[in-house]
């Protein structure tokens, strides 16, 4: 109702009448080239089909068949011009789309704390972006993101300073967009003209903190991504192992040769190739997604921006007030060449949207604790020297290694006592062991925590190490956690609970008395009502 | 390497937590009982059956340790957490205690308190014990208190929903 009195009802498509406790502020539609984009990638996905349509239209000279083909993602792109409208009151943003099950989408603007612009290569031909706002809802289902595909860049950018600045707009809100919307006549520009609240406060530049340096990839190899590639696409081939191993061993005199070759040697070639194939895809990826990436900060210092990626080019943007710390990634094979990467904890980011917040990709440890510094604006919680956890914490660590470790040696022995199989197997079986033991002592020598003004900081684990850093001001309450064992060896894992990030951040086998000690100095007067 | 813990680490403080005031309602244990020996019996009957049913044929003496094994987990199991299980609720702040082999203790601060849930299954209902759980904006931190009376809950429901709605902020 509101919607088609306030603003050229021409400009309007079909539209069942809004709910009259919002301002009258009229619905926008997206980019018109956004026409463009959706059957494009429509086509993509019917793909398959298409070829399918083609090769069997010509076949059989079922031209109709091809027209549908053709037709119908065109036209499923159309629709969803027509029936995707937005629209930003003073108090919320809304999100109105769908044919059939018409849904609108609400969220309040005080509610928004990030904004992501991602542009697919065909995006970034045609000038657009896709504005993904998150507002922190864990509830969430997929189809149910608030996604604007697309605007165009400007008012894209635009918009989300809009959302993100609220508390800076001058004038009224509702009027502006209002009046904003007045030029938006024809169908698909009004999106292109204004955003509603606000102007955009585009006074000064914004400041580069970091910059990616392209040596930096050298760093790429060392992460897992690369590996899970390889792996997946091995996977992939694997379905196909029987045609290709006909087409590799059609040459008898090939498949003897390969016979010849020890078994062992054949294993130590798969697991090379699969560590190259490794390392290329990770350099690749690293490539294709830390392109150009930059993180800076709005003139005004209200929020980070990250920009990055080489194909699809994706700008986050995090409100400041909303870090509540950061986490450095310290991966063992990232850390033995001195490297890290950090993101940033914030609150209202769900668990899902948790990747999005990343600050610094793989770099040198230097640049990632002094972006961390940046960004926090200290530096002492990242040079913090931790307390470590005690002699019980080490034996725990220990004994957890060897436990786990000697699983697989115990169960070879079994094998070997009482099935054929060679005693030598005993030996490659006792490697989980080896490496169990310095992983240990690795484990149990990062153990850490640390207490300043304002952060608290704990550190833990060896192969996907981390340490945390957490404002004392976003904690919002503890979880003391003992196990049977840990009872035993008088340590509990001390968990802060917080609305950002992961949602909690633990301390682990700390000493029961410190742990309680370390939660009554974090957070004064939460817990002392309840010590002895 | 900034990876090593502190040379002279920091002056080791230290504090204990009291257990929270309140036990929970004694006819909890009873019900956690009835729960237990209800998922003794289907697995019990779930291993006789796959005996007689199928060529797998176990020595029947197996059966002693495993049901020895089950009636303790009856009978201790209810005991052990009726008296670990705690809680408490203050002007500042609720704590709870929960857990039976491991052990959990979860402080939350008034201020930060979102929901307050009330719930109670059938057999909970027919013997009149509910189930209170006080969520707060972290995901990792409802605190539940299981098994209180009736009554009890009804107070501290209210009593919780009035102090945190008095509470300003948007408790993140």
């Amino acid at each position: 109702m509101s919607g088609s009195e306030g603003a050229p009802a021409t400009a309007m498509p079909p539209t069942p009448p809004t709910p009259s406790y919002v301002e009258p502020v009229p619905w926008r539609r997206l980019d018109a080239r956004m026409l463009l984009v959706h059957p494009v990638r429509e086509l993509a996905r019917f793909l398959p089909a298409l070829v399918g349509v083609f090769v069997l239209g010509t076949a059989n000279d079922h031209s109709s068949w091809e027209v549908i083909g053709v037709a119908l993602p065109i036209a499923l792109g159309v629709l969803r011009f027509l029936t995707t409208t937005y629209r930003i009151t003073p108090l919320q943003v809304e999100l109105r789309r769908g044919l059939l099950g018409r849904s609108v989408l609400t969220a309040r603007l005080d509610r928004v704390r990030a904004v992501e612009l991602t542009a697919s290569p065909i995006h970034r031909v045609l000038g657009l972006a896709k504005v993904e706002i998150g507002t922190g809802s864990t509830a969430r289902q997929d189809d149910e993101k608030f996604v604007l595909d697309a605007l165009a860049r400007e008012p894209a950018r635009e918009l989300r300073a809009a959302l993100l600045h609220r508390t800076g707009r001058a004038a009224p809100a509702g009027e502006a967009g209002a009046a904003d919307d007045v030029d938006a006549e024809g169908p698909g520009d009004g999106a292109g003209t204004g955003v509603g609240v606000g102007t955009s406060p585009a006074v000064g530049e914004d400041v580069v903190l970091l910059a990616v340096d392209p040596r930096w990839v050298r760093y790429a190899p060392l992460t897992s991504s690369g590996n899970v590639i390889a792996a997946g696409l091995l996977a992939t081939l694997g379905q196909f192992s029987d045609r290709i191993g006909r087409l590799l061993f059609q040459d008898t005199s090939v498949a003897s040769q390969v016979r010849q070759v020890p078994v062992a040697v054949l294993v130590v070639l798969a697991v090379a190739s699969f560590l190259v194939l490794g390392a290329i895809f990770a350099v690749g990826g690293y490539l294709v997604t830390n392109w150009r990436f930059t993180l800076s900060l709005d003139a005004q210092g209200r929020s980070f921006h990250v920009r990055r990626g080489l194909l699809t080019s994706t700008e986050t943007s995090l409100e400041r007030r909303r870090v509540r710390g950061l986490e450095v990634s310290e991966h063992l094979a990232l850390r033995v060449v001195g490297g890290a990467r950090l993101s940033a904890i914030v609150t209202g980011i769900s668990a899902k949207e948790a990747g999005r917040t990343q600050l610094v990709p793989p770099a040198p440890r230097e640049v990632v604790d002094r972006t961390g510094a940046v960004v926090i604006g200290r530096t002492e919680p990242l040079h913090l020297p931790l307390t470590g956890h005690g002699s019980a914490a080490r034996r725990r660590r220990y004994t957890r290694a060897v436990l786990g470790a000697s699983v697989l040696p115990l169960l070879v022995a079994l094998l070997c006592l009482t099935t054929p199989l060679p005693r030598w197997t005993l030996l490659p079986a006792l490697l989980p062991v080896l490496v169990a033991l310095p992983l240990a002592a690795d484990r149990y020598r990062r153990l850490g925590h640390a207490l300043d003004e304002q952060y608290l900081v704990v550190r833990s684990g060896s192969l996907r190490g981390r340490r945390d850093l957490l404002q004392r001001d976003g904690i919002i309450g503890w979880n003391v956690r003992q196990s049977f064992f840990q009872r035993r060896a008088g340590l509990a894992t001390l968990v802060a609970t917080t609305a950002a990030g992961k949602q909690a951040y633990a301390a682990y086998d700390v000493p029961v008395a410190e742990a309680v000690a370390l939660a009554d100095a974090a957070v004064p007067g939460l817990v002392s009502p309840f010590l002895v | 390497m900034t990876d090593q813990t502190a040379d002279e680490p920091a002056p080791v403080r230290s504090a204990v937590l009291r257990a929270p005031a309140h036990r929970v309602s004694s006819k909890a244990p009873v019900l956690w009982a009835v729960g237990a020996a209800a998922r003794s019996l289907l697995l019990l009957g779930g291993v006789v059956a796959t005996a007689l049913l199928t060529p797998w044929d176990p020595a029947w003496w197996w059966a002693a340790p495993l049901v020895l094994l089950l009636a303790t987990y009856v009978v201790a199991m209810p005991v052990v957490r009726y008296r670990i299980h705690r809680w408490e609720s203050t002007d500042t702040a609720v704590y709870t205690q929960t857990g039976w082999l491991s052990r959990e203790q979860r402080i939350a601060p008034m201020s930060r308190v979102q929901t307050v849930d009330f719930e109670q299954g059938p057999l909970s209902r027919a013997v009149g014990i509910a189930t209170v759980t006080v969520t707060t904006a972290s995901a990792a931190g409802p605190l539940k208190i299981e098994g209180i009376d009736k009554a009890v809950a009804d107070r501290l429901v209210e009593d919780l929903t009035r102090r945190a709605e008095a509470e300003a902020g948007d408790a993140t």
